[in-house]
């Protein structure tokens, strides 16, 4: 994965940023730094999972100019924390893998049946790789979208009847109404 | 010569020393209505300087700081006078201006300061905040501790501490800073870095290690100090307020 820029806040150079504060004011605006910090970063490197056990190889939580981590138990915190506004979910029991959602599921699957009403799709096939990765999306903000955000959000449509997907071995697509 | 001692000579002395307490008091009360007179005369003057250069000690603040001086070298504060001439004269209004101005910025930077900020950072901001639209008015630290210290009638909100060596900075949360937290202020400011530890405060003070950790200690609970576990030889505790890129920072 290339690393884009991302204009770190002045926190990320603050020593005890990587540090959880015990007072707890201060705590929590250092949880929300860091939420907001960590969409910030997924949004502009598309990332979309994210493995604690390899979170140090991120240099998201890794600050080597100033050789401070954040403790993994610390990231697990933070994103148990963004998963109570929709804006990640563990992939497993032992939240070892999780989803960032920078856009919730909401707001992608809204994105997506604006796209789909745009261009008149509706009551048309579309497979999940042209919705993610084709001609007509480059331009959009889902453009990339990882497949299994991609299918989390079309359920959110699909549970309020706005399409239906068809997942099979061979093709996953799905149908707009 | 033996000296007479008789009723008369009693009573001689007695009148004697009645004259003289007479006369004393006399005089003790023309110097005072002297003294009146001068101060009346002074203050009309005052009044008619202030008056006169009402502009100019808005404007200027060496003026300014001088007119102050003056004015408490004959106990008057224009600040507190607000009825009369002297709301007239809109002095006191400039330095309500100012503590309002001085609020909204530490408002303003609290969320990641802890409530605390050097007042250079605070002018800084402040000035910018004013606009240039103040016919450039240059406000200096003096104008603004000044400012600063009428907003103690709000309680211990507000605070000027002093840190040594001319510099200040302006506590905007309740609770009290004893002098132990202030040294270590002043150890911070002057340490070129945003953090102190027990040990440098025990290198640098002579303190006790009970007594430098529970001043730090106090400094986290009030939210001005983070703790940072990571260094390997001891805790650090930084001061976002002190922190450059915490001050430059605009959001």
């Amino acid at each position: 994965m290339s690393e884009t820029e991302v204009e770190w806040p002045w926190q990320y150079a603050f020593p005890p940023f990587f540090t959880l504060q015990p007072h707890p004011e201060t705590r929590s605006k250092q949880v929300s730094a860091w939420k907001s910090l960590i969409l910030e970063y997924c949004q502009k490197n598309k990332l979309f999972i994210i493995d604690v056990r390899e979170a140090h190889q991120l240099p998201l939580f890794h600050n080597s100019a100033i050789n401070r981590k954040l403790d993994p138990t610390v990231v697990v915190s933070i994103l148990s924390e963004l998963s109570k506004s929709g804006n990640a979910g563990a992939l497993d029991k032992a939240k070892h893998r999780w989803e960032i959602y920078w856009h919730t599921l909401e707001e992608w699957a809204a994105m997506i049946y604006d796209h789909v009403c745009d261009n008149g799709m509706q009551n048309s096939v579309l497979t999940l790789f042209e919705l993610s990765q084709g001609e007509d999306v480059q331009d959009k903000e889902f453009a990339g979208i990882h497949t299994d955000v991609l299918i989390k959000a079309l359920r959110v449509l699909e549970g309020e009847r706005k399409c239906e997907l068809i997942l099979s071995d061979e093709e996953q697509g799905v149908k707009f109404f | 010569m033996r000296r007479r001692a008789g009723l008369g000579a009693i009573q001689k002395h007695k009148l004697e020393q009645e004259k003289y307490k007479d006369k004393g008091n006399e005089i003790q009360e023309n110097q005072l209505e002297q003294m009146t007179r001068q101060m009346e005369v002074f203050k009309v003057n005052l009044e008619e300087f202030a008056t006169k250069h009402k502009n100019e000690i808005r404007k200027n603040p060496e003026f300014r700081r001088q007119f102050q001086e003056m004015c408490a070298s004959i106990g008057v504060d224009p600040l507190s006078s607000g009825k009369g001439f002297w709301s007239v004269l809109g002095i006191g209004d400039f330095y309500y201006e100012l503590a309002v101005q001085i609020v909204e910025v530490c408002l303003a930077t609290n969320y990641k300061t802890g409530g605390l900020i050097s007042l250079n950072e605070l002018r800084t901001r402040l000035i910018k905040a004013r606009g240039k639209g103040k016919q450039h008015q240059e406000i200096t630290q003096d104008d603004l501790i000044r400012a600063a210290q009428k907003l103690k009638i709000f309680g211990s909100g507000f605070m000027v501490v002093p840190v040594g060596k001319g510099q200040y900075m302006v506590q905007s949360i309740p609770g009290e800073l004893s002098m132990d937290h202030t040294a270590v202020l002043q150890q911070v400011t002057h340490s070129n870095q945003a953090f102190v530890s027990v040990g440098y405060l025990r290198r640098e003070l002579g303190w006790e290690e009970g007594r430098a950790k529970k001043a730090l200690d106090h400094m986290v609970d009030q939210g001005l100090a983070w703790l940072d576990l990571q260094n390997p030889s001891e805790k650090l505790y930084y001061f976002p307020s002190l922190f450059n890129a915490c001050i430059n920072s605009s959001n």
